[in-house]
């Protein structure tokens, strides 16, 4: 069976052309640490983190399971608090949901509404910006298109795979617009054709949108690719090793770039990293 | 060979059979001559069905038990969803709400019969006290159940608590409202007979204590069969209605090639 294949066409009309007037935005990630309770049950999680996004940059956190990569990610979306240092949009600290960033949770399926369609659950996160009416139907039918789900829209999240599921939360945030991107393992459960097409549409959307995007991943490979940067977490509780700088030509090509030897050289690179103990 | 029988089929043998016994037991004079003939109670119901009365007694009896429960089913949940959102409030109430719930509506009806008298109004406001609890308690374990990355996701996205409340919370907890209702709703038309048959209020219940009253003990049995069907009716509307609200649900769910 062929995947779903991501269509192109309205990619090149909306999100490809001139960039949407959006105003890039900058993470800044500083001495940020994090532990789950008070007292002596307190477990710290992350220990000191920091980094920076800059706008319309793509990039990649990459470090073993059970680090505190979704921990992290939680506190850059205004859900938790932190418990040291501080993190910050444009220089204004992040203390509860920021409506210009939009999260793509790593639990997709539980993050989708069973009780609505995939078209409502896209809408779900619009309707108290009060958009006109065209608008948000616009919003939703190119977002369903750039992950290929508009032939889905009238069925319920239940009734798809887990890759669809997880292209729809994708679209959910598409929709919404946001100036920074956060995706935990998007392309987690999709097949390979799919994974790779949803790679280049992270790379359109930075593109088409001046997004700022910063993507959790296990997949050393697809870091490499999606990547300005590389942030590689490890130890416990959690530190960052070193921050890959990730230098390959744009526009990068599933083909051509996963064929240079400098693509080979920095996945090492990240590998090693991964690999060591620190 | 394997035996198959259409479940309407079945039913409908069933049905006969019990009408068989119910029918020899009255003939063999079992109950002391209180059992009448299958024949005379259906020429009662007959009788009965004909009557404009009658028709006004049931109105009633429906038009009480769906007004009592629709407003237990309103407060019910406005409460419950209050309840369920804050966790202090949820602890201080739980162990009084465990108290009450077992306590069966007919205990309160001699009070609420002093206060508000044989009327309407007594029926349906002991049909909305009998009804409430449950549907608060169920709410309450709905809102509670909420899936919370489908409330942080909402969160993420910049939505109010009102709205959170509105398009997250509520539908989470439906299929333990539903729950709820299917348990009231029978119990709404049983509380509006007795709410009759002990109080005084309008409806079917009154007409059942005239018969007794009278020895008429035809028009008793015929009451009785009403009553059965009528309940029913409450049944299949409530599992109609939870079908169609909770399409969704896991326990709902039809797989749907497209
Ligand atoms: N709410 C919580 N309370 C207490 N501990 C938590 C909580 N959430 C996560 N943890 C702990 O924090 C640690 C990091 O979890 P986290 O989910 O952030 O890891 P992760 O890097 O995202 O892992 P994975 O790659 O498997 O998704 C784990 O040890 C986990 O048990
Ligand atoms: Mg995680």
């Amino acid at each position: 069976m062929t995947s779903p294949h991501l269509a192109t066409t309205p990619l090149e009309g909306s999100l490809g052309g001139e960039p949407q007037g959006q105003r890039p935005a900058r993470l800044d990630v500083v001495h940020l640490a994090k532990s789950y309770g008070t007292g002596d049950g307190a477990k710290k999680v992350i220990e000191d983190l920091t980094f920076s996004v800059s706008a319309r940059e793509i990039v990649c956190i990459v470090g073993p399971s059970g680090i505190g990569k979704t921990t992290l990610l939680k506190c850059l979306a205004g859900l938790q608090p932190t418990s040291g240092g501080r993190a910050a949009i444009d220089g204004r600290e992040i203390s509860g949901p920021p409506p210009e960033m939009a999260l793509v949770f790593q639990d997709y399926s539980r993050s989708l509404m069973p009780w609505l369609t995939v078209r409502k659950n896209v809408v779900l996160p619009l309707r108290h910006l009060r958009l006109p009416k065209a608008e948000l139907k616009a919003r939703c039918d190119e977002a369903l298109e750039a992950v290929g789900l508009a032939h889905a829209e009238n069925q319920f999240p239940w009734q798809l795979s887990g890759g669809m599921q997880q292209r729809v939360a994708i679209a959910r945030a598409l929709a919404y617009r946001p100036e920074i991107l956060i995706m935990d393992e998007p392309f987690a459960s999709v097949d390979a054709q799919t994974r790779f097409d949803l790679e280049d549409l992270c790379l359109k959307i930075r593109e088409g949108f001046g997004m700022t995007i910063l993507v959790v991943t296990h997949d050393i490979d697809e870091a490499v690719y999606l990547a300005d940067r590389v942030v590689v977490l490890g130890s416990k509780p959690a530190r960052v090793l070193r921050i890959v700088d990730v230098e390959l030509p744009s526009p990068r090509d599933q083909i051509g770039t996963r064929a240079l030897p400098e693509f080979a050289a920095q996945r090492t690179d990240v590998l090693s990293l991964i690999k060591r103990p620190a | 060979m394997a035996l198959t029988v259409k479940p309407a089929v079945a039913g409908a043998a069933g049905i006969a059979v019990a009408l068989a016994i119910w029918q020899a037991a009255s003939s063999a004079h079992a109950a002391g001559g209180s059992l009448p003939a299958v024949a005379t109670v259906a020429t009662d119901l007959g009788g009965l069905l004909a009557e404009p009365d009658f028709w006004s007694a049931v109105g009633a009896t429906v038009g009480i038990a769906l007004l009592g429960l629709g407003a237990s089913a309103a407060a019910g949940i406005v409460v419950g969803v209050l309840v369920g959102s804050f966790e202090p409030i949820r602890f201080a109430t739980r162990a009084v709400l465990e108290f009450l719930k077992p306590i069966p509506p007919i205990v309160i009806l001699p009070l609420v019969v002093l206060i508000l008298g044989p009327t309407g109004q007594m029926s349906w406001f002991l049909v909305f006290l009998g009804c409430l609890l449950p549907i608060v308690m169920q709410t309450v374990d709905g809102v509670h159940s909420t899936d919370p990355v489908a409330r942080d996701t909402a969160r993420s996205y910049g939505m109010g608590s009102a709205e959170i409340l509105a398009r997250i919370v509520v539908p989470s907890s439906l299929p333990y409202i539903g729950t709820a209702m299917r348990v009231s709703a029978p119990a709404a038309l049983i509380i509006t007979v007795v709410a009759g048959l002990l109080g005084g209020g309008p409806g079917l219940g009154a007409r059942l204590y005239l018969a007794q009253s009278g020895g008429d003990y035809p028009t008793l049995y015929a009451l009785v069969i009403v009553l059965g069907v009528l309940g029913l009716m409450f049944q299949g509307a409530t599992r109609f209605a939870e079908r169609r609200l909770l399409h969704w649900h896991e326990s709902y769910r039809e797989v749907v090639h497209s």
